[in-house]
């Protein structure tokens, strides 16, 4: 905010006589400026880069995982057939709503329906619905209740037996002779004209409506991205679907299920004045933050002096000296220290040499100079263990010298 | 502007009606009721511009003593000021009371006193005067802060005081006010008086004894008018804190201790606080009420982390004194610095001049000396040697040089160091 201001502010005051001045000062004024607020500005870029990437990754299409979806690129998504059909001049319109299927039907005639309501939402007269707008309908692996609801001539038959590998046509369908042997896996069905059967005389992967109106595909991995390019089935999945100009590829969602005279929702049964006492709280809260937040003027600055602990140095000295294992260092600065002591309390002066000291301490406690020595002078700890005990006994010998 | 509680609460109790009937043209008439009764209170606010504020500055107190911060409210106003004021002062003033409520009719004023117990010598400031001012009903306020500097001398506490006594009845023994007579050099002829019993004979003059029937002895008094020059350091080794006590603040009382000894003694002082350039100076002219100068210029003394300027301080003495004087040096001798400033110039300083040098000894260094029970507290103890005979080192080479040396724990410096300039007058050195 001070910024536009301040090129201003210059230019007035220098009277214009200057042209580079004014811009030094004003990136001079908005470096300090930065400076000053450098906190607050890294916070607001960090709020804003947050913002932007969560308005980016809402905006996305979040990514489809459905079966069957074509929008789904994983191995059990039918993107891959989606893309192939609509290269090859299908216009394939997916839905996921009752009434954008209707919609997408009207628009075109003769439109083939793609079914795959794995979770059996449909009612019976929503699926006669369907099956009448579309000029024919492809069934993935239907249930039973969507099956007898479209048709009365196939009946469900059990599912493909574990470790089949591929299935022959067996049949005179065209599109199954064209394909070939396909992947084998789903479920199978009865009907009138059966294709890829398991056993001869057995239910069938592939069936079809005496009429030709209606085909139902056992298996979903069959359509899918992983197994599209092995076998025939590719080639059973496009001639499938892709006879007409259309394609409406329909995978019922929750939104399909034929809402009924259900229980009333929370917001019906709450009382009305419910919706405004959550916001008026909030109200209140912000409005007591305001109360207690004003500050009686601002802040006033204490300038703290400065402290050092003084003996900071010998601390820092004493862990070098550990660091390092002086063990020595530390012998010696510890004999120096008692024999100055020694010395000084026996007024030898400041040339004594430790035989004096020696020589005083021992006719002080009557002992001999040997043993005094030994402690005083001659001992050279080597371990820590060794400088503890040491240092305990100079000290004592100290004390006992230089009692009265 | 600010809003109070009662402003919270009413907004509280809106949501009564607003459950009651509940709806939108509620919660706007409750919305516009509330900003009505907000903005009606404001302006029936005694205007916080229309105040006459004077402040009568607090002046100096002695750091354990209390102060007094006056602000005088006028209400110049037509409408009468109920108001939260708050007098400003920084945290360590120790204000009990900067925050009072009063009320001040129209046309009338109010006095509002704030006591200051300070935590901390040196100026404390209070830079503003912040006034909030509500309405009738006390739902919002008004408020302003107004700049209405003050500013607190906090003196040093001058604890030292407790030994002035012993220390000038000794300066008093070297008078010969009292029946000791010590006869020495430095000493200058007095007077003549009768022999009484006790007397030294040697300070018997048989001249005038000659010349009287009675025995006659000289008395003896020190020399007077002599010079001190008192230099504290206000360098980063001031800052130290020893016995949570900075070492500015031990020489601080050390010095004046010392101060209003010699200027009982009948010497003149000067004092200088000295870094890189003099932080205070107090002359010696300014006879009789020397402790009061010496106070107010050491108040706001600080310690600045920045090397002492040796080579600068015997000028700064040759500027004060061009005469033989007694320079005491409140500084450290602590291990590594003393080499390469405090000793050369000492050295410079002592073929002129007396000099004392007096340090504040770390009472640490004696505890981690004495501790010897594990690895770690032997090392501790060595390292603390080694740091009281770098000292011991260097005090040996300022005595070589001639300067007295003055190395003591926190609590016995300023008392030591009044020995030391006793001892030296009775010697006649200065």
């Amino acid at each position: 905010m001070e910024t536009p201001v301040a090129p201003a502010a210059f230019e007035q005051h220098s009277g214009g006589t200057s042209t580079a001045a004014p811009v030094a000062s004003a990136s001079a004024l908005f470096t300090a400026w930065a400076r000053r607020h450098v906190v607050w500005i890294v916070i607001g870029a960090l709020f804003a880069g947050m913002l932007v990437y969560v308005t980016v990754s809402k905006l996305q299409a979040p990514a489809e995982t459905a079966v069957l979806s074509t929008r789904n690129p994983a191995p059990e998504g039918g993107m891959a057939l989606a893309e192939i059909l609509r290269r090859h001049g299908v216009t394939v319109t997916a839905t996921d709503s009752l009434e954008a299927t209707h919609a997408a039907l009207a628009g075109s005639d003769h439109a083939t329906l793609l079914l795959y309501d794995a979770h059996g939402f449909l009612e019976e007269e929503q699926l006669v619905g369907l099956a009448g707008a579309a000029g024919r309908v492809v069934l993935v692996a239907p249930r039973l209740r969507t099956l007898g609801a479209l048709t009365q001539d196939i009946r469900p038959g059990g599912v493909v037996p574990e470790g089949t590998g591929t299935l022959e046509p067996g049949c005179g369908r065209a599109d199954a002779q064209a394909a070939g042997p396909v992947s084998a896996g789903g479920f199978t069905y009865q009907g009138p004209e059966l294709c890829y059967r398991t056993r001869p005389e057995g239910p069938g992967m592939v069936a079809g409506s005496r009429d030709g109106q209606l085909l139902v595909v056992g298996s979903t991995a069959l359509l899918g991205n992983g197994l599209l390019d092995e076998e025939g089935n590719a080639a059973l999945a496009l001639r499938s679907l892709g006879t007409g100009q259309d394609l409406v590829w329909y995978t019922p969602g929750l939104g399909d299920i034929p809402a009924g005279n259900d229980a009333p929702t929370l917001d019906e049964l709450a009382p009305p004045w419910l919706a405004f006492l959550g916001p008026w709280l909030s109200v209140v809260a912000l409005l007591s933050m305001l109360w207690r937040g004003r500050r009686l003027g601002p802040l006033v600055f204490e300038p703290l002096p400065v402290v050092v602990k003084a003996a900071e140095t010998a601390e820092g000295r004493a862990r070098l000296y550990q660091d390092s294992r002086a063990v020595e260092r530390a012998a010696d600065n510890l004999r120096a220290g008692a024999m100055t002591r020694i010395a000084r309390h026996f007024n030898l002066g400041a040339e004594a040499d430790a035989d004096a000291v020696v020589d005083a301490v021992s006719r002080r406690l009557g002992r001999p100079p040997q043993e005094i020595r030994t402690v005083l002078v001659d001992h050279r700890p080597q371990s820590e263990g060794q400088l503890v005990q040491w240092a305990q006994q100079i000290e004592r010998l100290e004390e006992e010298a230089t009692a009265r | 502007m600010a809003i109070t509680g009662r402003f919270v609460l009413l907004a509280f109790a809106g949501l009564v009606p607003l459950l009651l009937f509940p709806g939108w043209p509620a919660l706007l008439l409750l919305c516009g009721g509330l900003l009505v009764i907000l903005v009606a209170d404001l302006l029936l606010a005694a205007s916080p511009r229309q105040l006459g504020l004077e402040r009568r500055q607090p002046g100096n107190v002695a750091l354990t003593g209390t102060a007094e911060s006056v602000l005088t409210i006028s209400n110049t106003g037509r409408r009468p000021l109920h108001a939260l004021i708050r007098d400003a002062w920084q945290p360590s003033a120790g204000a009990a009371n900067n925050v009072q409520l009063l009320d001040v009719p129209a046309g009338e004023r109010r006095r509002m006193a704030v006591s200051l117990t300070p935590r901390r010598r040196g100026d404390l400031a209070a830079p503003h005067v912040t006034v909030r001012s509500f309405g009738p009903l006390r739902f919002a306020a008004r408020q302003r802060t107004v700049p209405l500097p003050g500013t607190l001398r906090v003196l040093p506490p001058f604890h030292s005081k407790r030994h002035l006594p012993s220390k000038l009845r000794k300066l008093r023994e070297l008078d010969g006010k009292a029946a000791v007579q010590i006869r020495g050099a430095g000493t200058e002829f007095d007077s003549l008086r009768d022999y009484v019993r006790g007397d030294d004979v040697r300070s018997i003059d048989w001249r005038a004894t000659a010349r009287r029937t009675a025995v006659v002895v000289r008395t003896w008094r020190p020399e007077r008018d002599r010079r001190v020059v008192i230099v504290l350091d206000t360098s980063r080794t001031a800052a130290a804190r020893i016995d949570n006590e900075p070492r500015l603040d031990t020489g601080i009382e050390a010095a004046l201790l010392l101060a209003v000894l010699a200027e009982r003694g009948g010497d003149r002082v000067d004092f200088l606080a000295f870094d890189r350039r003099v932080r205070a100076r107090v002359e010696s002219a300014s006879k009789g009420k020397l402790l009061s100068e010496l106070v107010q210029a050491m108040a706001p003394l600080e310690a600045d982390l920045i090397e002492l300027d040796w080579q600068q301080i015997p000028g700064q003495v040759r500027a004060v004194s061009a005469h033989r004087s007694l320079v005491v040096l409140l500084t450290t001798i602590d291990g590594g610095a003393p080499e390469e400033g405090l000793i050369p110039m000492v050295a410079q300083l002592s073929r002129l001049h007396v000099v004392v040098v007096a340090s504040v000894r770390d009472p640490m260094l004696a505890e981690m000396k004495e501790e010897r029970t594990t690895a770690s507290q032997v090392f501790r103890a060595a390292a603390a040697e080694r740091a009281l005979l770098d000292r011991e080192a260097v005090s040996a080479q300022l005595r070589q040089l001639g300067a007295e040396v003055v190395d003591a724990e926190p609590l016995e410096l300023p008392p030591r160091l009044a020995d030391t300039y006793i001892r030296l007058k009775a010697a006649g050195r200065l």
